[in-house]
Order: structure tokens, then sequence, then C-alpha cells
């Protein structure tokens, strides 16, 4: 089944895809960053009907050229009435953008989907990826005084902020 | 197996009762004047009904599968039945149990030097006594440690070492598990 | 933020009218959980309001990167500390997923079992807390009763009453003990009973309905943009559940009903939470003559690299002995690559995306929390609403710091 749904993303992408796998059953597309927000939009408005980004997320490869990568689980999720059948979520799949160190940055897909509002939010606060075209790119977990980006491999666990202090 | 969608009933015009509201007063005050009258029946036949207790007077017993603070084994001399070997120390996520091995007249045995449990890091998960080889550290059935300093929240040995039979219950329900 | 209603010339001048900032939180005895949210009201009606949450974050998924799979597992505990066992479920699967592991069919149904009784214990605080928040405290107390059975059941199932660690990667923390079956079957009943109780003392009750009658709507689509799961969006009237829709243990051979509500208001969302409680219930009833009928037939996988060897080897053979030194040191070894599996939670859809690179510690371990989804679309609930209305919309999105902001 993801197979057959990563032959239909290839063809409604066309050469945005840079690299497709369907292991363990997660269809997965490696996209261009630069044409993130083309690719969501297509996604969204194809009859694929990807209607729910249901989780967005980065990964820190230190040491691989993109350092970053910018995960986005889609869902489609049928929201048409089926007399008394329960709602069925047909497909979901995987896209993945890598991004530079320098520039960090990717296209924000705040105007595609509401909920990337939050979640790109929360990466920009973990991981220090822009993400270009947000309303209002602040911290969300952390409080604006921290210092670096906690979720990149780079920023040892132990390090501690000036407002905490030293160990007493 | 098919399952169906069921629309919940929303009471979208109340009854005339309930917009008067005193009359569902009473059908509530009745729910809660049944229970109070089965708890005074209990008490005045001296058979508790009530669902509370009066902790610390009154204390509940915690099932066979209670996860307390982790313990250390000891034998009939008082030595520990640890052998320093350090897999719970690999196996703690918070990184709380800090062993230093020490060598013993016995050739083959080793022994905890050192043995320290921080309690205001442990979370209880039981993930020591799982990895232990040799059955020496369990989880206790001792839940209250609350102190005013942090100081005393650091465990050594001789605070962790428990006879064999007051941990008898809990090394016979794990037991119970070992040919799993 | 703050803006000043102009006066007209000639109006009544003494007439205060400002728009006044409120901040309710961090620490509000509504909240549970530590959230900010900052109002701009005028008089009693809410103009625009920021939801500020973080206040819990603990870097749990910094903490998972530092230890092994299996070390994982009690900090997926702390995310929703009412439906711990969700959150270790949801893990375990995510990680078995990359193992590509069959499990026991015992496994799946004991699973079943302690994922719906975790379900229940959140259900049960979220409709008691509601009550008490609205300030009735009677109702709550039915309610925490019936908490205290379902917790009392996972306590014998797994040691703890809230911070559960009961799955483990291909297989359980330990068999089912003896007369669990005859003590649920009991508990069960009495938690029916308390339930009726409950429903008399809150759904017909006036000032309750008032209250949550057409408060915190949002259309479903709405819900849909903001990726909003579980419950909130089932009230809404969209049926979508993992369980109907991604049949993951056993839900596929199963049978229960997935209540929906018609306008998504607040009163939906407590009406489709109670429904669910008495599906849940009747999930449980058909899980245990399964767990009578298997009783002795393993939970855990055979195979000492994923799941620790059994004691009486551990301690009588060289071979396990060696094993299990090697599973706890070194963890399981997951073999590279990347999964994402996702569970219907009490909350909506708890989804774990991990990355292996094929050592025994986690490469990147993504928890996608409902709650935090589901805090999100409170704004847009809110406007325009009452200062009141927050209480109960908060209530019933039931967002839970520890998950939120993990």
């Amino acid at each position: 089944m993801a197979v057959e749904l990563l032959e239909r993303v290839g063809e409604l992408l066309g050469d945005a895809v840079i690299d497709s796998h369907a292991r363990l059953g997660d269809a997965t597309v490696l996209v261009d960053a630069g044409r993130i927000q083309e690719v969501l939009g297509a996604l969204r408005d194809s009859d694929l009907r990807f209607n729910v980004l249901m989780d967005l997320t980065a990964v820190d490869y230190l040491g691989r050229n993109p350092r970053f990568e910018v995960v986005y689980h889609l869902a489609s999720v049928d929201t048409e009435p089926h007399g008394t059948d329960p709602a069925r979520l047909p497909h979901r799949l995987r896209v993945k953008a890598g991004v530079l160190e320098d520039p960090c940055e990717i296209g924000s897909a705040t105007s595609l989907y509401v909920s990337a509002d939050w979640m790109e939010r929360e990466v920009w606060d973990l991981y220090g990826i822009v993400f270009k075209g947000h309303p209002d790119l602040k911290r969300i977990l952390l409080y604006e005084q921290f210092e670096g980006h906690p979720l990149r491999k780079d920023y040892p666990k132990e390090r501690r902020q000036p407002l905490i202090g030293p160990l007493n | 197996m098919p399952g169906k969608v069921v629309r919940v009933r929303r009471r979208e015009r109340l009854g005339w009762a309930e917009r008067l509201y005193l009359p569902m007063i009473f059908v509530g005050l009745g729910v809660t004047a049944r229970v109070f009258f089965r708890n005074l029946w209990g008490y005045i036949i001296g058979k508790k009904k009530t669902f509370v207790v009066q902790y610390p007077e009154e204390r509940l017993d915690y099932a066979d599968a209670f996860r307390g603070h982790p313990v250390l084994v000891a034998l009939e001399d008082g030595k520990p039945k640890c052998v320093a070997c350090g897999l719970c120390e690999f196996a703690c996520p918070t990184d709380c149990i800090t062993i230093i091995p020490g060598e013993t007249h016995d050739p083959i045995e080793r022994i905890p030097e050192v043995f320290d449990i921080d309690m205001s890091r442990c979370m209880f998960c039981g993930l020591c006594e799982e990895a232990c080889p040799e059955e020496a550290i369990v989880m206790s059935r001792d839940v209250e440690l609350a102190t005013y300093e942090r100081g005393p929240m650091l465990f050594h040995m001789k605070d962790l070492l428990r006879d064999e039979d007051t941990l008898g219950r809990r090394i016979g329900f794990i037991r119970q598990d070992y040919d799993r | 933020m703050v803006t000043a209603k102009k006066l007209e010339p000639g109006g009544k001048s003494d007439l205060h009218t400002d728009h006044q900032i409120l901040n309710m939180g961090p620490s509000h005895p509504a909240t549970h959980g530590t959230v900010k949210i900052v109002l701009e009201i005028d008089g009693e009606q809410i103009v625009d309001m920021e939801v500020m949450v973080g206040y819990l974050h603990r870097g749990f998924e910094k903490e998972c990167e530092s230890g092994t799979w299996y070390q994982a597992i009690p900090y997926t505990d702390r995310l929703n500390y009412n439906s711990a066992i969700l959150a270790n479920l949801s893990f375990c699967m995510a990680v078995e997923k990359l193992l590509e592991i069959e499990l026991p069919h015992r496994c799946l149904w004991v699973r079943t079992l302690a994922g719906e009784l975790s379900r229940m214990g959140d259900h049960l605080t979220r409709l008691g807390a509601a009550c008490l928040e609205l300030g009735a405290m009677t109702p709550f107390l039915y309610g925490i009763e019936a908490r205290e059975l379902v917790w009392d059941l996972q306590e014998m199932l797994c040691g703890a009453r809230v911070t559960a660690n009961y799955i483990r990667i291909g297989g359980l923390q330990r068999q089912v003990p003896e007369g669990f079956e005859d003590r649920m079957a009991q508990s069960l009943m009495r938690i029916e009973q308390l339930l009726v109780d409950f429903d008399k003392l809150v759904t017909a009750n006036r000032i309750f309905v008032d209250r949550f009658r057409r408060t915190g709507m949002i259309p479903a689509q709405r819900l849909i943009e903001y990726g909003v799961t579980g419950p909130l969006l089932r009230a809404a009237g969209i049926p979508l559940d993992l369980r109907k829709a991604e049949p993951y243990l056993v839900y596929d051979q199963l049978d229960f009903d997935v209540p929906v509500g018609t306008i998504g208001d607040n009163y939906d969302r407590f009406l489709v939470c109670q429904e669910e409680l008495a599906q849940s219930i009747r999930i449980i009833r058909q899980c245990l003559p399964v767990l009578r009928k298997t009783r002795g037939e393993p939970v855990d996988v055979d195979d000492p690299k994923i799941r620790w060897p059994a004691k009486d080897r551990v301690f009588g053979r060289m071979e396990e002995l060696i094993q299990q030194f090697k599973g706890v040191t070194e963890g399981v070894k997951v073999p590279a690559g990347e999964a994402y599996s996702a569970i219907e939670s009490a909350n909506g859809e708890l989804g774990f995306y991990i990355v292996s690179d094929g050592t025994g510690k986690p490469y990147k371990v993504r928890c996608r929390a409902p709650s935090f989804m589901n805090v999100a679309p409170l704004r847009e609930m809110m406007l325009g609403g009452m200062l009141a209305d927050i209480v109960p919309t908060f209530d019933m999105i039931n967002m839970i710091g520890g998950e939120c902001d993990r």
C-alpha cells in the first residue's frame, strides 16, 4: 500500500522528490527543502488530500551534510460521514527535507496547516531552525533567556544556563 | 470487527424538572444521602463502609507487586548479597546508584565497599531489580522518605541493608516470575 | 496589546471601559499543570488571549538520547501521569516496529486490557476534575473513587499506581498476578455503579449543563486544520478513532463503538468521554475471558537480545548470565532506521517517531503529544467567549503539562 502511495506521490511531485522509500510500511519521501511549501501545498490540495499535519520535528545528523532534517508527518483523514462507520485514515506520508547548518532555514508551513504554528516554534526552540514566513517565531517550551538549542547533538546535556547559575 | 458510530444523547432542551433546578438538587441529594446513610450504618454496626482511609493512622495493604524504594538484601552475617557487578548502576535511568567495589578474602567474591542510592533522584522504576543477576537489590515496601533537607536522601549501604526475612514477600513475589 | 476604547463625546465618560490584561496561571487551581494564559478582557468577555506552555519542560527527548532504549520507558510514564501505560505502549510499539518482531498472543491481550484500564483512569480524572473546577466537589469524589479502583488494579498489575513502567520492548514487565481477573470483574461492577451515581449528580444539573452547553465551540474543519485528535475531534462529529482506523494490538477482534458528538461544545465532549468510559469497560470485559484462557502462556518474546532473559536461567546458566550483562549494559540493538507508530491515547493520537543509528541508544525520540496539539486551538475556542468559560473548556481539553511540555 505504501509503495502505491509513493508512486502517486512521485507522479504528483515530479522532480521535487530526491529520494523515497517505504521501509516498515511508512511511506517516506525526501524532498528539496527549497520547494517545501510547494510540495506540502500540492499534497494538501491534490486528490490524496493530506489534510492533517500530524507531526513536525527535526533530526540533527551531526557530521552529515545537510546537517538537519525536518520531518513532516502528514495524514489524510476522511472527514466525510459514512453512515455508522468510523472515519477512515487512508494514508500517512512522511516528508523529509534536509536543512543546512548555515543558512539554517526552511520555508514555513503555517500558511498551509495551522497546526504547524506551534510545532515550528518548538523546532526553532529546540533545534534553532528558522522557519521563513512564520508569523511569530519565538521560543515555546523554553524561556527567552535560554542560550543555545538543546536538542542539537553538540549541546551537552549537563550544560548549565546562566539563569540557573553554577552548581552549589 | 466493524464497530459502529454512536451519537451521544444531548439534552438540548431540559425537562421542566431540570429547568426548575430544585427537583434535580433533590435527586442529587438522594444519591449523597443514600451513601451517607450507608456509611453511617456501617459505622453503627462496626463494619466500615467508607472508601476513605484515615492515613496515617489507618493504612491499606499495598498489592504484592508494589514497588517501594530499592533496598539491598543482607545475608545472615549482615554482609550484602551484592557482588558489586554494577549492572543496576548501568540499568538505572537516572544514575542514582553509585557502587565502589572492594575485594574480600574470598578469591572469587567481590563486595561493594560503597553502595549509595540517591533517593531524591530514584524514580522507583524497578529496572535495577530486573537487571540484578544475584537477587541482591529488590524493591521494598517503604515509600515514606520525606525529609527537610537533601542530605538524608542519600542512602548509604547501612541504610539500605535489610534482612532477607523482612523482604520475604517481595522476594517471593518476584520469584513467581522467574520462569516467565 | 492594551487598546483603550475611544470614548464618544457626550458619552458616559465616567465609565471605565479599558481592556484589562489578566494573567491566568502559571499556577492556577483550574489549570492542572502549569500553563499561563494571558487574557485581554473587556469586562468578562475575552478579546484576545495567548496560551503559554512550557513551564513543565523537562527535556524528555534529550534525556532519552542519553540512555538505552530500556531506560527511556520509565520516562514515558511521566508524560501523561493519568495514563502512563498508554505512553509506555506507544513507545514500545514504535521500537518493536523497527525491530520487526511478532509478539506472543497473550501479550497483545494483556496490553489491550492495560491500555484500556489506563484510558479509564484518564477519563475519570478528566470528568471528575471538570466538576471540581466548576465548584461541584461531590461528583469529583465519586469520579475519584472510581479512579482509585482503577489505580488499585493498576498497582496489582505493575506495582505502581501512577508511574506504571509496565510495557517492555518485546513484552511486559511481568505476568498478570493470580486473582487479577476476579478482582477486575468486581471493580468494574463497582465502577459502573459509581458512574451511574456520577451521571445522576451531574448530567441533568442545570448549572452544570448551562456552563457546558455551547461553550468552547469550534468547527470540526478547524480542528482538523489544528491537527486535533481524540475525544475533542469526536465530539465535533468526526468519528476518527485510531483503534478503528488503523487497528493495532487486538482491537480488530473487539466489539466496541465510537461515540461522537453533534456540535463539538464542552457538553458534547463531556458526554463523549462518559460514553468512552462505558466502551472501555466493554472492551475490558471482552479481554478478561481471553486472559483467563491463556493463563500460563508467555508474555515476552523469546529472544534474549530483545527482552532480558528470565531470572531462573540467569541464575543458573552461564550463557544467559552473559546475555543479561550484555542486554543491560549495551541495551537492545535496534536496527538503524526510522519509524513512526501511533496509538489512540485518552487525549488523541499519541505517536512516537524514533530514529536509531544501530547502537543500543536512541538517536532521536520524538513524542507527538496530543495535549500539545489540543491546546493550540484554545485561543480560537475562547475568543468572544466569557472568562468563566475558560475553566470548563480547559478541563475538557484535558491538557496534561507533562505531556504537552515534555
